[in-house]
């Protein structure tokens, strides 16, 4: 615990003086900003069904540009120590595999909770501006931010994994990248399969669809399963990386 | 301390580490020589418990590198040739990082810290990032990280690879303050700098071990012939031939002359000492001589030696 610890600092303080945390958190600024204020444009132009957090996350564009923030965060975390070659000195001393990993895997999720702060902080100076007017649904608003986390947890899981396979971090951030936009693809094109389909594959479809899980969560309805989907998956990507770092002590 | 047995690696059908067997006394520096390529790297690495041999067994301090690695760790401090440390930490942030993850805390480790810098020479530059210094500070700060914990065991893979001259003497010079309390193996393809601070030679060539001995004792077992040169004044003609017929001199030959002086060179059988013969001729002969002097084989003939025998099995 305490090594984790310790590993734990010394990640989270490679986030913070390099450059990458800032510009990642420009980057989710400005898109959750311009998010906002399309949001509240909306209710501007008068009533309209829905709530101004279901405006700020349901539009797809807002989503396809969310997955550049995964393989930014995460693939430098082993590639880089792999071709500086300090694994050789991180692992001789008495560190343990999932220590390592682990506190690179945390590390990255707290940076990316970090990230979403200014946002959530958007929803309360409009409450307290409007002293209330604007109603912003406190269900809708856990669950924006719960879906926010667990879909986060799976995609840096994958980020770390592809960062393990390789020593070049460009090739860490293209893998990620196209592994998260894939499964996010996946999900959306039941959209434009349409009812053509029988109800099982649909519902099989779904069961995955990042797309539909932003749907149920942003209307605040908190569904277990989707949570125990990305934290299973998170899980496996995890051990897998695991596996990838330890496969050096395993090598013929 | 080092307890090594049938230790072999192979790389890909490459054999890079073969049939390696030796042991280390505590409190021994050792020298790891060997060419470039030799397996000296990959041993050190298997020592550290960084990678597993494909077979035979490794034992540091009484423990398995592979089965009780982390066991292993705890009583190695080790650095890599390359010197791989974090760029983008201060000298001093990054030992304290290292420091804590070798089990050191508290006022202990600010103690420790600022005995290591000191050791190392590197307080000047604590302050400073990694990634601002210099190649020989590099040096010294993996140095440093490698004795943060006191291990009883040093594995250093060419310390002194990339200082300049003032700089390797100063690394010898903290090397030799260690001794008693620390065992060490060092590797390095420099033969001065095993002549000057190790206690043992052991040297491997092709991943196979050539010798394993003390430097002295290594130099004379040395089969090539050995050197006596001398300066005189005197003598004729067939001076080189009188030179010549004393019992084990192979060929004299003269190497130059300075105002009469002489200077000779004899090419003497191996371990065979041919000064008193000199000496007594000279006397015999009248003839002045000012100097005589017999130059011991270095460590680098035995190793020219010992890799062209090899070669040639």
């Amino acid at each position: 615990m305490r090594l984790l610890w310790i590993l734990l600092k010394k990640e989270l303080r490679a986030f913070f003086v390099s450059p990458v945390a800032y510009v990642v958190l420009a980057l989710v600024m400005v898109l959750s900003g311009y998010s906002f204020r399309a949001a509240l444009s909306i209710l501007e132009r008068g009533p309209s069904e829905g709530s101004i957090v279901q405006w700020m996350f349901q539009p797809n564009w807002f989503w396809l540009s969310y997955f550049f923030v995964f393989p930014l965060l995460t693939m430098r975390l082993f590639a880089e120590e792999k071709k500086m070659g300090t694994f050789e000195t991180l692992f001789t001393t008495p560190v343990r595999t999932w220590q390592v990993v682990l506190s690179k895997y945390l590390a990255a999720v707290l940076v990316y909770s970090v990230l979403w702060m200014p946002s959530w902080l958007n929803f309360k100076i409009v409450d307290w501006i409007t002293a209330g007017q604007v109603i912003v649904p406190p269900g809708s608003l856990t669950g924006s931010y719960l879906i926010l986390l667990a879909m986060g947890c799976f995609n840096l899981a994958i980020g770390c994994f592809a960062s393990s396979l390789t020593s070049n971090q460009i090739i860490a951030a293209v893998i990620s990248f196209t592994f998260s936009l894939l499964h996010f693809l996946g999900g959306l094109f039941i959209m434009v399969l349409g009812r053509k389909v029988s109800e099982t594959f649909v519902d099989i479809i779904n069961y995955f669809a990042s797309m539909e899980h932003i749907r149920t969560f942003t209307s605040g309805l908190i569904d277990t399963r989707p949570l125990v989907y990305y934290s299973s998956l998170a899980l496996l990507f995890l051990a897998l990386t695991h596996q990838v770092v330890e496969f050096r002590r395993w090598k013929p | 301390m080092i307890d090594v047995q049938d230790l072999t690696k192979q790389y890909a059908g490459r054999v890079a580490v073969d049939r390696l067997t030796f042991q280390v006394d505590p409190g021994q520096i050792v020298g790891f020589l060997g060419p470039n390529g030799a397996g000296k790297s990959t041993t050190m690495r298997i020592l550290s418990g960084y990678m597993p041999p494909t077979s035979g067994r490794a034992r540091v301090n009484g423990h398995d590198v592979f089965h009780e690695s982390l066991r292993v760790r705890e009583s190695i401090g080790y650095m890599p040739e390359t010197a791989p440390l974090y760029t983008d930490m201060r000298v001093k942030e990054y030992l304290r990082f290292r420091a804590e993850l070798k089990g050191l805390s508290g006022r202990a480790l600010g103690q420790r810290l600022g005995e290591v810098m000191d050791l190392c020479m590197i307080s000047d530059v604590r302050r400073r990032l990694i990634g601002h210094l210099s190649k020989g500070y590099r040096q010294r700060v993996a140095l440093a990280d490698a004795l943060l914990h006191k291990p009883p065991l040093l594995i250093l893979d060419e310390p002194t690879n990339g200082l300049d001259p003032v700089q390797i003497r100063q690394v010898r010079e903290i090397l030799q303050n260690l001794k008693p309390a620390h065992t060490i193996l060092l590797s390095t393809h420099i033969l001065q700098e095993v002549e000057a601070v190790c206690d043992r030679v052991l040297m491997i060539h092709q991943g196979r071990i050539l010798a394993h001995d003390t430097p002295d004792k290594l130099t004379r077992q040395l089969r090539a012939a050995t050197l006596v040169q001398l300066e005189l004044k005197g003598g004729g003609a067939n001076l080189l031939t009188q030179l010549e017929a004393l019992p084990n001199v192979r060929k004299a030959t003269l190497d130059g002359e300075d105002a009469g002086w002489k200077r000779i060179s004899l090419r003497v059988e191996a371990r065979q000492d041919v000064r008193e013969a000199v000496m007594n001729l000279a006397s015999s002969e009248r003839w002045q001589l000012r100097e005589i002097h017999r130059q011991m084989p270095t460590l680098e003939d035995v190793f020219v030696e010992l890799v062209a025998s090899d070669r040639t099995r």
